[in-house]
């Protein structure tokens, strides 16, 4: 059996430097027949070699998502959690200001208010509503230490609210002007028709005790009277939406709706009832006049 | 120790009626969570608890409504007294019985306080039945019943009980 020989002969080195010098030569004088020559050869052995390149890109293209989605991402996935509470954080830093707005704005209505109107007022918050669901009430964040008493009238520029009915040293209940156990002195602003509001059970007013031959109609203001103390004269308390007339009867009564909307009474006024007297009345400058009906104070 | 938790029992009970409650009204009326907790003050205290606890309670409230305080002593007195003798005399308590005590206190209430609080003339029985007496004592049974419910449920009540009246 005749053994493969793999030494390289000795002629076979002359042979490769011949070879060699001849494809020197060949890059020299023939270069275009050589490059075709060179991509023939090289296309199929690109393609084989392509294989194992695609998957080792493959894989590393791989690795480098893994990377880039998980390991690196950790630090994407932080900033984005940064950047949400940060969006959270001025969220909520933008509602606070515009409530501030929205409070600044009704505080300078009320300071306008109150300088317009020539009595004497004490500002107040309205800290909550009646314990019981008997009576229709607020209740303020001021009370005896404040010098606030039982019977001591509550306006925003809007209108009346209420009376004060109740005190303890930091606080005050006062009913609403829709409750039906309340009663202030009120009139007709157009035909100067005196009666008495109170409210009534489906939450409006009523002014009731106008006299028969009186032509107040729907849509005429009712303000108040100043014949009973608490409240000076003018202060608006709401708008005439129908009469009633009762045959026999000797007065007819109006319902009311009330200018202000107690639930959404956030600040409010009380006069201090050492500047009120009948003959006081709000001067005309001052919004409760005509004030929009609804309207927040 | 107990009147401490009660205390700041009602120190924070007034705040939710007051403040949080009307914001979350049924019908325009809000549960008496008041009297809930003077029956169960009543329920699990006994008598003189329940007297107590509903005088303290209505004093309270009425320091924040325009309710008149003497009538809201009486009526919350009475009921922390009545919870007390017929949670004496109730040998299971569960949540549904504690519900038809509640409506039933929370509607004989409802028509003491119309007959004292002497309201205006368009506030008459039936419209205070109505509107405010029913409703409320529907409520207050379901709120009542639910809390009760949540302490029966997670924690051993009865233990609880028989331990509170040593």
């Amino acid at each position: 059996m005749r053994m493969v020989n793999f030494r390289i002969p000795y002629n076979t080195g002359r042979l490769v430097l011949v070879l060699a010098a001849i494809f020197l030569l060949g890059v020299f004088l023939l270069p275009g027949q050589l490059q075709r020559v060179s991509e023939q050869i090289g296309g199929p052995i690109g393609w084989v070699l392509s294989w194992p390149l695609r998957t080792v890109s493959g894989l590393s293209n791989g690795v480098a998502d893994l990377w880039n989605s998980y390991v690196a991402l950790r630090g994407v996935e932080a900033e984005n959690q940064e950047l949400r509470r940060e969006l959270e954080y001025l969220k909520g830093q933008n509602s606070q200001l515009r409530e501030s707005a929205a409070a600044t704005e009704r505080l300078a209505a009320l300071l306008e208010f109150k300088r317009q109107a020539g009595v004497s007022m004490v500002a107040a918050q309205v800290i909550g509503r009646d314990t019981g669901n008997w009576y229709r009430t607020i209740i303020l964040n001021k009370g005896e230490s404040d010098g606030f008493r039982p019977d001591m009238g509550v306006i925003t520029p809007a209108g009346v609210v209420g009376r004060i009915v109740k005190t303890t040293a930091a606080t005050s209940v006062v009913l609403l002007v829709t409750d039906p156990n309340n009663a202030i002195a009120g009139l007709t602003q157009r035909t100067r028709d005196e009666g008495i509001v109170e409210g009534t059970i489906q939450g409006t007013a009523r002014l009731k005790y106008i006299p028969m031959l009186s032509n107040a109609r729907p849509g005429d203001r009712v303000v108040t009277s100043g014949l009973v103390g608490g409240f000076p004269r003018g202060l608006a308390i709401g708008t005439i939406t129908r009469i009633d007339k009762e045959e026999g009867g000797l007065f007819q009564s109006a319902e009311l709706v009330p200018d202000v909307d107690s639930d959404q009474v956030e600040e409010v006024l009380v006069i201090e009832p050492s500047t009120v007297s009948s003959t006081d009345e709000i001067r005309p400058g001052a919004s409760s006049v005509n004030p929009k009906p609804k309207s927040k104070p | 120790m107990k009147v401490i938790a009660w205390v700041v029992l009602i120190a924070v009970l007034i705040p939710i009626q007051s403040v949080l409650l009307p914001h979350a009204s049924v019908w325009g009326v809000t549960p008496d969570l008041g009297l809930i907790a003077v029956c169960l003050a009543g329920v699990l205290g006994g008598e003189l608890h329940g007297l107590l606890v509903g005088i303290a309670l209505g004093l309270v409230m009425s320091l924040f409504s325009a309710a008149d305080p003497v009538a809201g002593m009486v009526i919350k007195g009475a009921i922390g007294y009545v919870a007390g003798l017929a949670g004496r005399h109730v040998v299971y308590l569960s949540p549904v019985i504690l519900a038809v005590g509640i409506l039933v206190t929370s509607c004989l209430a409802g028509l003491l306080t119309v007959s004292l609080l002497k309201l205006s003339e368009q506030q008459d029985l039936w419209w205070a039945l109505r509107t405010i007496v029913l409703p409320q004592s529907v409520l207050d049974a379901v709120v009542g019943a639910v809390v009760y419910w949540i302490a029966w449920s997670r924690l051993n009540v009865e233990r609880w009980m028989a331990e509170y009246r040593m």
